[in-house]
């Protein structure tokens, strides 16, 4: 019997073979596995045999049953698979006409590169506890300079070309302006909360300059100020090393140089180690090594007490970043009119996708 | 400013060892910002005396020699050269390769017609010492071989650093050598030699006569005159300047003219006082009165230009008007010339803001007005008048002082030293760095402070040179003690602080959540456009408000001279740009528009801008669809409405004629119509040559955050009973908008309904009619609806409807 058993195996694994019909496969399996079946005879058989052959013949034949069953229906389901496969094929779509090649479709949207820079500056700060202000673009004669340590015939006022609305000299002194510098955000943020505070000022300024490649009569920047106690100078390094690390994802060297700004005292120019050539000397840092980036200082009593703060008791810094000059600086921009110029092939090189 | 360091060794010993560079990098760090350090004359020293040895002709051309020479016994060196009058034994100057010549040129190795050029045997014109000279310099026979020309003929070269004028505005004591050898003395640590002391100043005054002053002086109490004071002297002759002087005003870039006017310009430089020399024969009268302008007049000044005198300006003049623009230029009728045998010398301190607005109207800026729009000394004008007569005597033995100095104006003598007292433990929190008191001390005596101490207390007496405008409060000498020990020493530490949560305002975290939606959501790209415009792109865009009450008065240019009162002509012009090279663009702008106040100068808004352009199509509904999400998303509560009979739009006119007749929607936020969508009129797209569909959007984000916005996501138990649907066609009008539809379905109050969506719209070609299927959905989350309820809730939108004029499709 084992041995008919073997045979009706190796006749079923030959005929299966050549079956590529699901009707075929369903009467190959009958015509083994049916009542009248190949195997269903075998096992009739089967009580004619002593319980030692039953023990080797049962299993035997229940393996044989597993392996038809087993084999049928993967061959069933290949022969189905195949169908679907061969009509999905051909209905294959065009992989290579992807939606983003049609002229009619809208590539990704992005933010303006300073949005970028400004946010990464802001969260660095925010998470230094800096709170983000910004204030009138229109100010007056007080908040962009008198109240800045900048009296009237200050010879500093010659550094800033300012917009004026109102004549400057008719009224005497407090004429309306546009604000030459983010500074104006000092005073209004001094004026606005008690000690000890700190924020920064990101916001829009504007210079009566001929414009170039460098220059805009309307740019951006972004001020800085902390005011409390004991504030030093050794703490304004090391809030400006922080952000620069932060920006530039790596240690900069910087220095800090003697530099006149009538609100501060002592005041600051700070430099940053050339990125282009790394301090070895090239056009892009007239061969110092050094590019000049923040001015900044310690703040002017006066600007203090302008500000509603005695100085006896408090004191603080402050800087001030050309925001346009970091990202003209950090994406390799050679011309900084693109800034506002609203060209879109200028503004989608900067796509967030 | 250009500083030469020959000029600053004679007042301090510089150590020698200390390269130009550092010399530069120290003076950047400590005082003020070089901007470069130069070197000039080098070649004084490259160039040695040679002899000729051998000649002989160059084998290819015939003009030209190989000259063979030597600079010492041993050494052998050849040249191609052309000059005439090479002979064996002459002695002559060579210039080795590497030296750059005064004419610009540096000697490389070079071949000339094939043969190797060892360097170059000069001429006086290459040594820019005569204009042309026929051959090679000949030196006398006893010209010590090897010896450079410096040695030789006692030439100097020099160092000079090109200092930023930006960076001395406050510091008007460093306009002149002797000031900024002071800085030198600090930084290196070596005395300042101060010649100008009591022993030098009793010996010039020994030279005063007894004769009266030929000049008296009258100054007018509001003219720009503080101090003014003068002297006058005789039988002065007037011819070249000495060598030494050219030399040295020549480095730092002035001319030379004759010795008088030189003299001038060299005190100024080396004490940073300007000062005025008069051909006393040029004035009229006996007097020179100091005075203001009384009507305005023309003048002519030195340089040959007449210039117009206004009332207010402070000249100095005799009986015949003005001879001298105070602190700005002299007149060229009353200056030296070659004639002049007697003169008269003015040192005079004026008002800064006063000499700052004359020279300012005149648009004329010279060595004098810069230094005194600085707030000068007056304590420095008699050192400034006797370093003066000084150096005349010197140029001039045989001039003779006519009487003494003549003054007017402030008593010196009643001006007290400015004391300012600062703890030591004050300094050294300030820096953030522990620093010894003996150190401090050092530091300000170097710079010319004086110092008593007590207890840890520094009184410090400001010299008055620093005490102008540059020094007054104790934060002051902070600097001084922080510039001069360096900044660079100072170890950055972070403070210790209080911990407080932070958060961007309601305003600022609005922007970023608009940027952040529409350029993922809506593919827009975020610009900037200018804040300024100017008034013919407003009337282009037909813009009522031409914003004449934002105009500056010192704009750029016509296009840019005003605040602009909109975002539209921006981003018209923005979106005819982009037109040309896209056919479909979305921009955005987070920007201001700046209105007339009502009470105060002027009002700003922050406006958030959209814009949708498409080529083919109308994008007024991706838009509307965009403004929408983007409420949803910034949590701002909306709805869309037409135009209101009284409720008129507070971010557009609505009149404005560049307003699309059908596509425009009012934004109603918060009760006010504070956003819009609209598209632009095909006209105002012609006037602008786009050629398209236009489509903006504003929003008065400054309006939107005056009240908090809440975000609005809330939970309801999911629904356990089902809910039906009815589907349902009606008929409308082509020209009617499905709009008609939602408007009836909203009068139709069902409470279980919870809401309507259209599910297909039909038009037949051939029919005026379109056919809208609908479909209501009910929902009781308590129950299942009964059927016959439901049936109840379908009539009642179909009567609903019909009741609006709105009919079933007739089958």
């Amino acid at each position: 019997m084992l041995v008919k058993l073997e045979e009706i195996e190796k006749d079923f694994t030959t005929r299966i073979e050549a079956l590529a019909k699901e009707a075929d496969l369903l009467n190959l399996k009958s015509e083994f596995l049916g009542k009248a079946g190949k195997l269903s005879e075998v096992l009739k058989g089967l009580r004619n045999c002593s319980p030692e052959e039953r023990k080797v013949i049962g299993p035997k034949a229940n393996a044989i049953k597993d392996l038809i069953q087993t084999q049928i229906h993967k061959k069933i389901e290949a022969l189905e698979i195949d169908i679907i496969n061969k009509k999905l094929n051909e209905n294959a779509i065009d992989l290579g006409l992807r939606k983003g090649r049609f002229s009619s479709s809208l590539s990704g949207g992005g933010l303006h590169p300073r949005t970028l820079i400004q946010r990464e500056i802001e969260d660095v700060f925010l998470s230094m506890g800096f709170e983000v202000l910004d204030g009138p673009h229109i100010e007056d004669d007080v908040h962009n300079f008198e109240a800045l340590n900048i009296p009237a015939d200050h010879p500093a006022r010659d550094m800033q070309d300012t917009f004026w609305f109102n004549d400057p000299s008719a009224s005497d002194g407090k004429g309306n302006l546009l604000r030459t510098h983010t500074s104006t955000i000092q005073v209004r943020g001094m004026k606005e909360r008690k000690p000890p505070f700190r924020f920064i000022a990101p916001g829009t300024v504007f210079r009566c300059e001929r414009t170039d490649a460098s220059h805009e009569f309307v740019f951006n920047q972004l001020e800085g100020m902390m005011v409390g106690k004991d504030i030093s100078i050794s703490n304004l390094i090391y809030f400006m090393k922080t952000l620069l690390k932060e920006i530039f994802k790596k240690d900069v060297e910087v220095r800090l140089r003697p530099g006149f700004f009538p609100f501060v005292e002592p005041g600051f120019e700070l430099d940053i180690s050339c990125l282009i050539c790394s301090g070895k000397g090239c056009s892009v840092c007239k061969q110092t090594g050094w590019v000049e980036l923040l001015p900044c200082g310690m703040v002017h009593p006066n600007v203090l007490v302008a500000g509603g703060i005695d100085p006896a008791e408090y004191n603080g810094f402050a800087f001030g970043l050309g925001l346009d000059r970091l990202v003209m600086m950090k994406y390799g921009i050679d011309d900084i009119r693109h800034l506002n110029s609203g060209d879109l092939r200028f503004n989608e090189q900067f796509k967030s996708y | 400013m250009l500083v030469s360091l020959n000029w600053i060794r004679e007042f301090v010993k510089v150590p020698q060892e200390i390269d130009a560079k550092e010399l530069g990098l120290r003076l950047t760090m400590g005082t003020a910002e070089v901007e470069e350090v130069l070197s000039i004359g080098q070649f004084w020293e490259e160039i040695v005396v040679a002899e000729i040895t051998h000649i002989e002709k160059h084998p290819e051309a015939d003009k030209l020699n190989l000259v063979t020479f030597k600079k010492d016994a041993d050494s052998s060196f050849r040249v191609v050269c052309g000059a005439a009058n090479v002979r064996v034994g002459l002695k002559t100057a060579f210039a080795p390769i590497g030296t750059t010549l005064p004419i610009g040129l540096t000697l490389e190795p070079r071949k000339i017609r094939g043969i190797l050029s060892e360097g170059m045997l000069c001429s006086e014109e290459e040594l820019a010492l005569k204009d042309k000279s026929a051959g090679i310099i000949e030196f006398p026979e006893d010209a010590p071989l090897g010896m450079s020309l410096k040695e030789y003929w006692n030439k100097s070269s020099d160092t000079l650093f090109d200092i930023d004028n930006k960076s001395l505005t406050h510091r008007p004591d460093l306009w002149g050598h002797f000031g900024m050898a002071r800085e030198f003395s600090a930084l290196f640590h070596c005395k300042l030699e101060d010649r100008f002391d009591e022993d030098w100043k009793r010996g010039l005054e020994s030279k005063f006569s007894k004769d009266s002053a030929p000049i008296t002086l009258n100054m007018e109490e509001d003219c720009a005159g503080i101090i003014y004071s003068g002297i006058s002297l005789d039988g002065v002759v007037v011819e070249e300047s000495p060598d030494w002087m050219k030399e040295k005003i020549e480095s730092v870039g002035l001319r030379s003219i004759n010795n008088l006017v030189d003299i001038s310009n060299y005190v100024m430089l080396e004490l940073g006082m300007p000062l005025h020399i008069f051909d006393r024969d040029k004035i009229s009268g006996s007097s020179l009165n100091i005075q203001s302008v009384k009507e305005s007049c023309a003048f002519k000044t030195l340089d040959e230009e007449t210039r117009q005198l206004e009332i207010g300006d402070t000249i100095i003049g005799d009986n015949s008007g003005p001879l001298v623009i105070a602190g700005i230029m002299g007149g060229l009728s009353s200056g030296v010339t070659e004639t002049t045998k007697s003169i008269f010398i003015e040192v005079a301190n004026w008002k800064a803001a006063k000499v700052r607005k004359t020279s300012t109207r005149l648009g004329l800026r010279t060595d004098s007005s810069m230094r005194y729009e600085k707030t000068l000394d007056s304590r420095l004008c008699y050192r400034t008048l006797l370093r003066t007569i000084e150096l005349v005597k010197e140029l001039c033995p045989k001039a003779t002082i006519i009487g003494r100095p003549q003054h007017v104006g402030v008593n010196l003598e009643e001006e007290s030293d400015l004391i300012l007292d600062i703890r030591q433990e004050e300094i050294c929190r300030v820096l953030g760095k522990e620093l010894k008191l003996t150190e401090m001390v050092s530091i300000f005596e170097s710079l010319g402070f004086g110092i008593t101490e007590k207890k840890g207390c520094l009184s410090v007496t400001v010299p008055s040179y620093r005490a102008t405008k540059d020094i007054d409060c104790s934060a002051d000498l902070i600097e001084e003690i922080g510039r001069i020990i360096g900044y660079d020493n100072i170890e950055p530490v972070g403070p210790l602080l209080s911990v407080t949560p932070v958060r961007l305002s309601p305003l600022h975290h609005l922007k970023r959540r608009i940027q952040d939606f529409l350029s993922l959501e809506a593919k827009s790209l975020e610009v900037n456009t200018y804040p300024l415009i100017g008034a013919e792109l407003l009337k282009k865009c037909s813009w009522e408000n031409e914003a004449e009450e934002l105009k500056l008065v010192n704009s750029l240019a016509t296009q840019n001279d005003r605040m602009r009162p909109s975002l539209v002509p921006s981003f018209l012009e923005v979106a005819a740009l982009n037109q040309k090279n896209f056919d479909h663009a979305r921009f955005f702008e987070l920007g201001r528009t700046y209105l007339k106040g009502d009470k105060s100068f002027s009002k700003e808004d922050d406006i958030l801008g959209i814009s949708f352009f498409d080529k083919n199509s109308s994008p007024f509904l991706d838009l509307v669809e965009t403004c929408e999400g983007l409420c949803r998303f910034a949590h701002i509560p909306s709805d869309l409405t037409g135009r209101h009979p009284k409720f008129k739009s507070n971010v557009i006119d609505e009149q404005w004629s560049g307003i699309h007749p059908v596509e425009f929607l009012n934004i109603r936020i918060m009760g006010k119509m504070n956003g819009v969508v609209c598209s632009v009129h095909p006209l105002m797209l012609k006037k602008f040559k786009i050629k398209g569909h236009l489509s903006f959007a504003f929003f008065n984000l400054s309006e939107i955050t005056s009240r908090p916005l809440k975000e609005k996501i809330g939970y309801s138990p999911l629904a356990k009973f089902p809910g039906s649907r009815f589907d349902y066609t009606v008929t409308l009008a082509k020209e009617e908008s499905v709009e008609l539809i939602f408007k009836a379905l909203q009068k139709i109050k069902i409470k279980e309904c919870s809401g309507h969506e259209i599910v297909d719209v039909f038009s037949p070609g051939n029919s005026s009619d379109r056919f809208i299927t609908m479909r209501s959905l009910f929902q009781d989350p308590e129950k299942t609806l009964p059927g016959d309820y439901i049936k109840e809730c379908e009539e009642k939108i179909i009567t609903g409807l019909r009741k609006s004029g709105i009919g079933l499709k007739s089958s």
